[in-house]
C-alpha cells in the first residue's frame, strides 16, 4: 500500500473542518442536516443502535457507524485504506470537496432534486452539465447556487451539482440553457476509477 | 246641511243587514254624545271613510248587487289599511301579474264599480310594475300596454279628483268635535292621496312625451322632498321608472360657452334645453338618493334606486357617484342590500357592452380601495364578485395578427406604388380609374384596420388595469393573511378571521393563467407560508398566524397546484412543500369541523393528477391515506382509498406494501423503520411497514369502503389491469356523502334480514323491523353493560393494585426507618 505524504492517522474531524463539511452537506439537504448527523445505526452486536460519526483519514472524510470505528481500530493504520462511507476530500489548498460516494446519502436526504428525461441521462453521466431540455421535472424553490441531486426519471439517483438558475428563473430560459453545473456522477465510478 | 238630511232619510232604502251605526244618527244620540264626550273616543277610531262610502254608495247601487259589493268592499278596507302603512306592500293576489303563454304580462284589474279601491289598485300595480322590474326584469310590458294601462290611471285619476269633491260633501258628520279630528286625518290623507296621484300623473305623462313633459321632472323631485315616508319612497321610485325609461343611450355632454354662444336650429335648442334639464335633475336625484342612503329608513330603498339604476344607465353621466354608493354598500351588514350590490355589479362585469368596459375597470378598483381601507376586514361577497369577470385570453394575439395584416398591406402598397409607375407610362387613363377604385379600397381597409386596432389597444389596456387590480387585492389579502397577528392588531379583530381569503384563494385558482411570471415565484412564497402556518410542529410559526383552518390550508396547496399546471411551459415542476403540507394536514383533518369536498379535491389534484411521485414519497402517502381511511367517515375513507389505489397502480414498486413482509429489503431505503409520526414524507420510510389497515378496511361496515379495500388487498398478487376505475376521489366522497343519509336505513334493513333469518321468521313484516330494533336495543344495551362492567372492573383494579403498591411501600419505608433506627441505636 502506497503511504500518503500527508497523515495517515484516522481522527475526528476539528472544528474548521466540520463546519467545512457541514457547509457544504447542507447546501444539498438543508435542515436534513439534523437527521443525518443524528441516524442512528443499528450496525453491530449492541442492542442500543448506536451513532454516525464523522472520521478523517488520509484527507478524506468518512461517514461511519460508531461500532465500525471501534472495530477499525484493529487494523493497522497504513493498511487501512477506506472505511464506512466516504463523504468528500480535503484537497490540498485545504478546500472540501464532496465525492460521488456521498451520493446515496445525499440523495435519501436530498431537498432539491431535478428528474432527467431518459435521453439526456447519458450526456449526464458523460460529465456534462444538466440543460433545460433535458429536465424532466424540477423541485420548486431551488434558488441558485443550491446543491441540487440528480435523479433519472426512475428515482435512480445519478449524481449532483450545483444549480446554475433558480426554478423561477429556468421558466424563462431558453432550452439549450444550463441547469445544474456537474459536479459529480456515478460515471465517474468507471471513468475515474483510480482517483476514487 | 243638505247631505246630513239626505243621510237620515237614506236608511229606510237600506236593506236589514246594513250596519246600524248608520241608520241609528238622531238627535237624541247627539245629545248624548255632546253630554258624554269621553264616550265619542271611538269615533275616531272608527273607519269614518269606509262607514261613509257605505251609507253612500249603498243608496246608488240595486239590492241585488249589494253582497258582491259588500264583499269587494272588505277586501278594499284590508287594502286601504295596507296601503296607508306603506305603499309598497300589495294584496298578494293583486300583486301577481299574469304571464300568458305568448310571454305577455297581465295585470289583475278589479272592475270599474269600486273606483277608489281600483285606483289604488293602480296605484299599486304601477309600483308593481316598478318592482317587477327592479326584482327579475324579467318581462317588461310593451310600450303600447304601459300607455294603454297609463291612460286608464289618468282616466281614473279625474275620476278620482271629482270624487275627492264627493267624499268631502259626505263627510259631514254631526258630531262637530269629531268631524274636525276625522277631518284633519283625512285631510292628511287626502293630501297624500292627491300627492300620490299626482306622482303618477306625472310619471305617466313624462313616459308618454318626455321631450315635452321635462318640466314635472322637477315637480316629481319637490315631492320627493316630502316628510311622509311612503311618499318620498313612492316618489324615489317613480322617478327611478321615468328615468330609467327617459335616459338616452349616450352620455350627455353640456355645451360649453362658445358652443351656446352659436346660433343653432329651434330643434337643437330644444334638444339641448331637454338635456340639460334632464341632466340637472338626474344629478339633483341621485344627489338626493346619495343623501337618502346615510339614513337608516330609506337605505334599501336608496340602494336599491341606485342598484337598479347603474344597472341600467351604467354610460350614463355620474355613474361614478352612483358606483360610488354601490362599492361602499357591497360588504354592508344588511344582507338584503348586499346582495342587491353584488347582484349589480356582477351585472356590470358580466354585461360590459353596455358601457364598454369602463366601468369594470373603475368598479374593480374601487373595490381594490375598499379593501385596501378596511384592512381586509369585509364580507367575502365583496371580493366573490371578480369571479364573474370574464378575459379575453384571445386579445394580444389578435393585435398579433392585426400588425401582420398592416404589415402586409404596407407590402401590398409598396407592390401598387410600383405597379401605378410601371402603368403611368402606358396607359394613363385605365389606369387612373383602377387607381381610383384600389385606393378607395386601400383606404376602407386601412380605416377599418386602423379602428380595430384602436379598439383592441383601448381594450387590452382596461383588461390590464382590471387584472392590476383584481391581483393587488388578491395579493394584499394574502399578505394580511400571512400577517403575524401582533402586527395586524388585537383588538380590531376577532382571532383567526380571514373572511376574505377563500374567495381570493378561489380567485386565484381561475385567474391564475393570467398572472405575469415575475409574480409567480411570490405567489408561490405566500403560498407555502399560509399552508405552512399552523403547523404546531413547528415552534417558531406557531405565533405567525397559527389559526387558519385545515380547508383553508388545504386550498392553499390546491391554488398551488393549479397556478402550476395552468402554467406548465415544458418545466415540470414537483412542488414538495406541499406535498409535506398535504402530509400533515392529513392527519389534522377532522370529519366534522373540515370540509370534505376540499380534502377530495386536494387529493385528486395533488396525487392523482400529477405524474410521477418519489418512490418513497408516494409509499409514505400509500401508508397515511390507509391509516387515515380507518379513521375517519366512509365518505372520506373511500375518497382516500381511490386514491391509495390510484398511487398503488402507478407505483409498482411500492406493491410491496401489501405483501406480508415487514422490512421492506431492498428497496426501503436509508430508513429502515418506518416512522408514523415523521412530518416528512420522505423520511418516514413507509416501505419498511405493512399496510394492515387494507384487512381492517376490508370489514368495514360501509360495502363500498370494504369492497374497495380488499379489491386493493388483490392488487399485489393478480393482474390488475383488469379492475381499473377511472373514479376520482371526488366523485366518491359525493356518492358517498350523499348516500350517508340514506345509508342508515340499510344498515338497518341488513341487521333486519340475518335477524329475521335467525329467530323472528314467524312474525309478519310489519312487526318485523320494530321488533328486531327493540330486539337490537335490547342486544346493544346488554353488550354494552357487559362492557362497562368490564371497564369499571378494570378500574377498580387499578385501583386496588394502586393502593397495594401503596401500602407495600410504606412498609418497606417503615422497615428502613426501623432498620436505621437499629442501627443508630448500634
Amino acid at each position: 500500500f502506497r503511504v500518503y505524504p500527508t497523515e495517515a492517522k484516522m481522527r475526528p474531524l476539528d472544528e474548521q473542518e466540520t463546519t467545512q463539511v457541514f457547509e457544504k452537506l447542507h447546501k444539498f439537504v438543508g435542515n436534513n442536516l439534523k437527521n443525518i448527523v443524528e441516524n442512528p445505526s443499528h450496525e453491530g452486536t449492541d442492542n442500543t443502535p448506536g451513532r454516525y460519526c464523522f472520521r478523517l483519514q488520509r484527507n478524506r472524510v468518512y461517514y461511519v457507524s460508531e461500532s465500525l470505528v471501534k472495530r477499525a481500530t484493529n487494523v493497522k493504520r497504513d493498511n487501512l485504506v477506506s472505511l464506512g462511507t466516504q463523504l468528500g476530500k480535503f484537497t490540498k489548498g485545504g478546500k472540501f470537496h464532496l465525492t460521488v460516494q456521498c451520493l446515496g446519502l445525499l440523495a435519501a436526504h436530498a431537498k432539491h432534486k431535478v428528474w432527467l428525461k431518459p435521453t439526456s441521462e447519458m450526456s449526464f453521466l458523460y460529465g456534462n452539465n444538466v440543460l433545460k431540455g433535458g429536465v424532466g421535472r424540477i423541485t420548486e424553490s431551488i434558488s441558485d447556487h443550491d446543491g441540487v441531486v440528480v435523479f433519472s426519471m426512475s428515482d435512480v439517483p445519478l449524481g449532483f451539482g450545483v444549480a446554475a438558475k433558480s426554478t423561477q428563473d429556468c421558466r424563462k430560459m431558453d432550452p439549450n440553457g444550463i441547469v445544474v453545473l456537474h459536479q459529480a456522477d456515478i460515471g465517474e465510478y468507471l471513468r475515474m476509477e483510480d482517483d476514487l | 246641511m243638505g247631505k246630513k238630511k239626505q243621510k237620515i232619510v237614506l236608511p229606510p232604502d237600506l236593506p236589514p243587514e246594513v250596519p246600524d251605526e248608520a241608520v241609528e244618527v238622531s238627535d237624541e244620540d247627539v245629545l248624548f254624545v255632546s253630554e258624554n264626550r269621553e264616550y265619542t273616543g271611538f269615533l275616531s277610531n272608527l273607519d269614518t271613510k269606509s262607514i261613509n262610502k257605505h251609507v253612500t254608495r249603498v243608496a246608488d247601487v240595486k239590492e241585488d248587487e249589494l253582497e258582491s259589493l259588500y264583499e269587494r268592499r272588505l277586501k278594499k278596507k284590508s287594502l286601504d289599511k295596507e296601503t296607508e302603512k306603506q305603499g309598497l306592500e300589495v294584496d298578494p293576489v293583486d300583486a301577481l301579474p299574469v304571464k300568458t303563454l305568448d310571454g305577455k304580462l297581465y295585470y289583475r284589474t278589479v272592475p270599474k264599480a269600486t273606483q277608489k279601491s281600483e285606483n289604488e289598485d293602480k296605484d299599486e300595480a304601477t309600483t308593481n310594475n316598478k318592482e317587477a322590474g327592479i326584482d327579475a326584469s324579467v318581462v317588461r310590458l310593451t310600450k303600447a300596454e304601459k300607455r294603454a294601462k297609463l291612460k286608464k290611471i289618468r282616466k281614473e285619476a279625474k275620476k278620482q279628483a271629482k270624487e275627492g269633491t264627493e267624499v268631502e260633501d259626505v263627510e259631514q258628520i254631526p258630531q262637530a268635535e269629531v268631524l274636525d279630528e276625522v277631518r284633519n286625518d283625512m285631510t292628511a290623507e287626502e293630501a297624500n292621496q292627491k300627492k300620490k296621484f299626482r306622482l303618477a300623473e306625472l310619471g305617466t305623462a313624462l313616459l308618454t312625451d318626455p321631450e315635452s313633459n321635462i318640466k314635472s321632472l322637477k315637480e316629481m323631485l319637490e315631492i320627493s322632498k316630502d316628510g311622509d315616508r311612503d311618499i318620498a319612497v313612492l316618489s324615489l321610485q317613480s322617478l327611478l321608472a321615468v328615468f330609467r325609461d327617459i335616459i338616452p343611450g349616450y352620455r350627455i355632454r353640456l355645451p360649453t360657452e362658445k358652443e351656446q354662444e352659436m346660433k343653432v336650429s329651434k330643434a337643437v335648442k330644444k334638444m339641448r334645453f331637454y338635456e340639460s334639464t334632464l341632466l340637472s335633475a338626474y344629478k339633483a336625484y341621485i344627489q338626493k338618493l346619495l343623501a337618502v342612503e346615510k339614513q337608516a329608513v330609506y337605505k334599501r330603498v336608496a340602494v336599491r334606486c341606485i342598484c337598479i339604476l347603474l344597472e341600467a344607465v351604467p354610460h350614463f353621466n355620474f355613474r361614478e357617484n352612483l358606483l360610488g354608493a354601490v362599492i361602499r354598500n357591497i360588504s354592508s351588514e344588511d344582507d338584503i342590500s348586499r346582495k342587491l350590490c353584488c347582484a349589480t355589479v356582477k351585472s356590470l362585469f358580466t354585461n360590459e357592452g353596455k358601457h364598454g368596459g369602463e366601468v369594470t375597470v373603475e368598479a374593480v378598483q374601487m373595490i381594490a380601495d375598499l379593501v385596501k381601507a378596511s384592512d381586509c376586514q369585509l364580507h367575502p361577497d365583496s371580493i366573490e364578485v371578480f369571479m364573474s369577470l370574464t378575459f379575453d385570453d384571445d386579445l394580444g394575439r389578435r393585435e398579433a395578427q392585426d400588425a401582420k395584416n398592416k404589415f402586409k398591406s404596407k407590402n401590398a402598397k409598396r407592390k401598387d406604388l410600383k405597379e401605378q409607375k410601371e402603368s403611368a407610362a402606358n396607359e394613363k387613363k385605365r389606369t387612373r380609374k383602377e387607381m381610383m377604385s384600389k385606393t378607395r379600397e386601400e383606404v376602407t381597409t386601412e380605416l377599418k384596420a386602423a379602428s380595430l386596432a384602436t379598439d383592441v389597444a383601448e381594450r387590452r389596456r382596461m383588461q390590464t388595469d382590471v387584472l392590476s387590480a383584481i391581483f393587488e387585492t388578491y395579493f394584499r389579502v394574502l399578505k394580511h393573511a400571512i400577517k403575524p397577528r401582533s402586527e395586524a392588531g388585537f383588538s380590531s379583530q376577532p382571532a383567526g378571521s380571514y373572511p376574505l381569503l377563500t374567495p381570493c384563494l378561489n380567485g386565484i385558482g381561475k385567474f391564475c393563467q393570467l398572472i405575469d411570471l415575475d409574480f409567480m415565484s411570490d405567489l408561490m412564497n405566500y403560498l407555502r407560508k399560509l399552508a405552512r402556518s399552523g403547523n404546531s410542529s413547528d415552534g417558531s410559526s406557531k405565533d405567525v398566524s397559527a389559526c387558519l383552518t385545515v380547508s383553508e390550508r388545504l386550498q392553499c396547496c390546491i391554488v398551488a397546484f393549479r397556478v402550476m399546471r395552468n402554467n406548465l411551459d415544458a418545466l415540470n415542476v414537483d412542488l414538495q412543500d406541499f406535498f409535506v403540507q398535504l402530509y400533515n394536514l392529513l392527519i389534522e383533518y377532522r370529519p366534522g369541523r373540515d370540509k370534505g369536498e376540499i380534502l377530495a379535491e386536494a387529493l385528486k389534484i395533488m396525487l392523482c393528477d400529477d405524474r410521477q411521485h418519489d418512490m418513497q414519497r408516494a409509499a409514505a402517502f400509500i401508508k397515511r391515506l390507509a391509516t387515515f381511511s380507518l379513521c375517519s367517515g366512509p365518505a372520506e375513507s373511500l375518497a382516500a382509498l381511490v386514491t391509495l389505489k390510484h398511487l398503488l397502480q402507478k407505483n409498482v414498486k411500492c406493491r410491496n406494501l401489501l405483501e406480508n413482509d415487514a422490512g421492506g429489503g431492498s428497496v426501503s431505503g436509508a430508513i429502515a423503520k418506518y416512522q408514523p409520526y415523521a412530518t416528512d414524507p420522505n423520511l418516514s420510510g413507509a416501505l419498511a411497514s405493512v399496510l394492515w389497515e387494507l384487512n381492517l378496511l376490508s370489514k368495514h361496515y360501509h360495502p363500498a369502503v370494504s369492497t374497495m379495500a380488499s379489491n386493493i388487498s388483490m392488487l399485489g398478487t393478480g393482474d390488475n389491469q383488469i379492475h381499473l376505475s377511472n373514479k376520482s376521489p371526488q366523485q366518491a366522497f359525493k356518492e358517498l356523502s350523499l348516500e350517508q343519509d340514506s345509508f342508515i336505513v340499510k344498515v338497518d334493513l341488513n341487521a333486519k334480514r340475518k335477524k329475521g333469518n335467525a329467530s323472528l321468521k314467524h312474525i309478519s313484516e310489519g312487526a318485523d323491523l320494530d321488533s328486531t330494533v327493540k330486539v337490537d336495543e335490547n342486544d346493544v344495551k346488554r353488550k354494552l353493560s357487559e362492557h362497562y362492567s368490564l371497564l369499571h372492573d378494570i378500574a377498580e383494579n387499578e385501583r386496588l393494585r394502586g393502593e397495594l403498591v401503596g401500602t407495600t411501600l410504606s412498609l418497606n419505608l417503615y422497615e428502613q426507618y426501623k432498620k436505621q433506627k437499629k442501627r443508630r441505636t448500634k
